[in-house]
């Protein structure tokens, strides 16, 4: 691979890990790497991005880039690969990640690939890997033409360590301010179901059926070991539990001694919320659901038939 | 005001997948397919500013003649019309090339508002919502969990990580791809159903849209689908029901939990 340009993140005022992330995929491939900075003031992470591997590292710096913004960021970007000619430019999953990077691609008429979590070199060709079916199965993908855009999953790799002597130039952008105006960020209004010092965490999912099966199947579970109900997505979506009892990227993060799945299949937007968990039993009756990848003890049956019998084995249990 | 959402029609969420003999996607003659479930939370959206005021609510979808039904669905459950595009050349294309095909639409339809939802639930790529955005030169926002009409613009709130919301204000025409969850999604009733069979649905080809084979070429292809390989994963429990409950308190005991 001859060149790649990465797009940098800040958040809360440092790189982002991904951004390392991203270092290492480039440099695992080879070739030149030129980085990208995008910010207002921020020729500060631009240089810390230069001494820790990121290359020749481009800065777009200006107010109107305070905040994230699909025109600011596309037009940064696009700058960036007309200036430096990249055969592969790299960008995070992230929420700005996967909010400009299909636009860079339809104004560039190039192709694209998201959520990748491996890049491998295959002669003079790329090998992009991602997962397909919300994890069910992985796809394998190539791009023609160039650039080639990737965003890559965010913990895929694991990010640069080594320091490296790069530079820092000034890349020019466009003056027009964005179509679309930033307000502000705010906290989902956060209930009062905090799982996050919960010991035992009882979750259930689409596979539980209906709502009423929380209180009559899932919830003599949850009590019998003293643990606290959790929720995957598509639950609390559904409107069968509230919001705060969502584990996943978009609802909390977990990891407690026990995290016990019940009818969850395990899409990853889930497993990234529970997967530190000390240790992860799963219930599902399909054998081939993704959650018994990453559980330590798997259950491959009916959760109608298997949960209230572990329930009231667990009750015994204590009362002996 | 004119709402144009676009559909995709998936393989049903239980539907069982196998992977086709020739492992470059699943076997989908047999299986049975539904509305994208991010999609039907855009269309909720689309219904509820219709019944909120006037609106005309437009179903787009790029599939094969299957691909009817969910529009029929669509509009029992309150759409007004529904456009079909398919041509033999879009069965191979990427999603440059089904957004180039949306544009195209959306370019002759001029719509005030373009609800998606925020991916597919086969590919879940979401390439194509800000492709379609940047192709129609309208500002975008992605994962949209709430939005008001405020005097022409549209104030929307976007998810990002760990619970914080970004709220962004956008003027029409704009396009928002919708997150799941955002609302309560109608059911089609049985008096919508049978009006939907009057309602227009119109199928266009590649041509009707002025385009090209070559205009929708693939720059990207999945070579090949697989299973993931498998890790050490999870020791499983064998032996009746009951004696796999039995170890599993054993193992919960040797935790230090029971």
């Amino acid at each position: 691979m001859a060149r790649t340009l990465i797009v940098a993140e800040i958040q809360n005022g440092a790189l982002r890990e991904a951004t390392l992330e991203l270092v290492a995929l480039a440099r695992k491939l080879g070739g030149e790497l030129v980085s990208l900075v995008i910010g207002s003031e921020v020729s500060g992470q631009a240089e810390t991005l230069a001494k820790q591997g990121g290359g020749k590292v481009l800065l777009a710096d200006s107010p109107k880039l305070a905040n994230y913004n699909s025109d600011g960021w596309a037009d940064a970007i696009q700058r960036a690969v007309s200036a430096e000619a990249p055969d592969l430019v790299l960008i995070s999953n992230t929420p700005s990640g996967w909010d400009v990077a299909p636009k860079v691609a339809a104004a560039l008429d190039a192709g694209i690939i998201t959520d990748v979590f491996d890049i491998e070199n295959e002669g003079d060709e790329l090998a992009f890997t991602r997962r397909l079916f919300n994890g069910k199965f992985n796809g394998r993908f190539r791009i023609t033409g160039s650039p080639r855009i990737a965003t890559i999953q965010p913990g895929a790799t694991a990010a640069y360590e080594g320091s490296d002597g790069g530079s820092v130039e000034p890349l020019e952008i466009d003056s027009a301010p964005p179509r679309s105006e930033f307000l502000e960020i705010r906290m989902a209004e956060a209930g009062g179901h905090d799982l996050s010092k919960a010991e035992i965490i009882v979750s259930g999912g689409r596979g539980l059926a209906k709502p009423e099966n929380f209180d009559a199947v899932l919830k003599p579970l949850v009590d019998a070991l003293g643990a606290q109900m959790g929720a995957s997505r598509p639950v609390v979506d559904a409107g069968w539990l509230p919001h705060e009892y969502q584990v996943g990227s978009s609802g909390q993060l977990v990891q407690p001694k026990l995290y016990v799945a019940v009818g969850i299949s395990g899409a990853i937007q889930h497993l990234v919320g529970m997967k530190s968990s000390n240790y992860i039993l799963a219930i599902n009756k399909d054998p081939d659901a993704p959650i018994f990848e990453i559980a330590d003890l798997g259950v491959v049956q009916d959760l109608f038939e298997f949960v209230p019998k572990l329930a009231a084995k667990v009750k015994s249990a204590k009362g002996g | 005001m004119k709402i144009l959402v676009c559909v995709k029609q998936v393989p049903h969420k239980d539907a069982r997948l196998e992977i086709s003999s020739d492992e470059t996607w699943i076997q989908d003659e047999s299986i049975k397919f539904e509305i994208n479930a991010y999609d039907t939370y855009a269309l909720e959206e689309a219904l509820r500013i219709k019944d909120a005021g006037e609106a005309e609510v437009v179903i787009l979808s790029i599939g094969p003649d299957r691909a009817i039904q969910a529009l029929r669905t669509a509009l029992g459950m309150g759409a007004d019309r529904a456009i079909l595009v398919w041509d033999d050349a879009l069965a191979g294309t990427d999603s440059l090339g089904i957004a180039k095909a949306l544009a195209a639409v959306a370019k002759a339809e001029q719509p005030d508002l373009i609800l998606t939802g925020l991916m597919a639930d086969d590919t879940n790529y979401s390439l194509t919502p800000p492709m379609l955005a940047e192709l129609t030169q309208l500002p975008h926002v992605t994962a949209v969990v709430k939005e008001t009409q405020q005097n022409g613009d549209i104030v929307a709130e976007r998810e990002l990580e760990g619970g914080a919301l970004e709220v962004v204000k956008l003027p029409r025409p704009c396009l928002l791809s919708i997150q799941t969850g955002m609302n309560d999604v109608r059911y089609a009733s049985l008096k919508g159903i049978m009006q939907a069979k009057k309602k227009p649905l119109e199928t266009k080809s590649l041509a009707d849209l002025g385009l090209q084979a070559s205009d929708v070429a693939p720059k990207v292809t999945l070579e090949k689908i697989f299973l993931p390989p498998r890790g050490k994963g999870a020791e499983i429990v064998e032996g009746s029901i009951d004696e796999i409950a039995t170890q599993v308190v054993t193992k919960i005991k040797e935790l230090g939990l029971l």
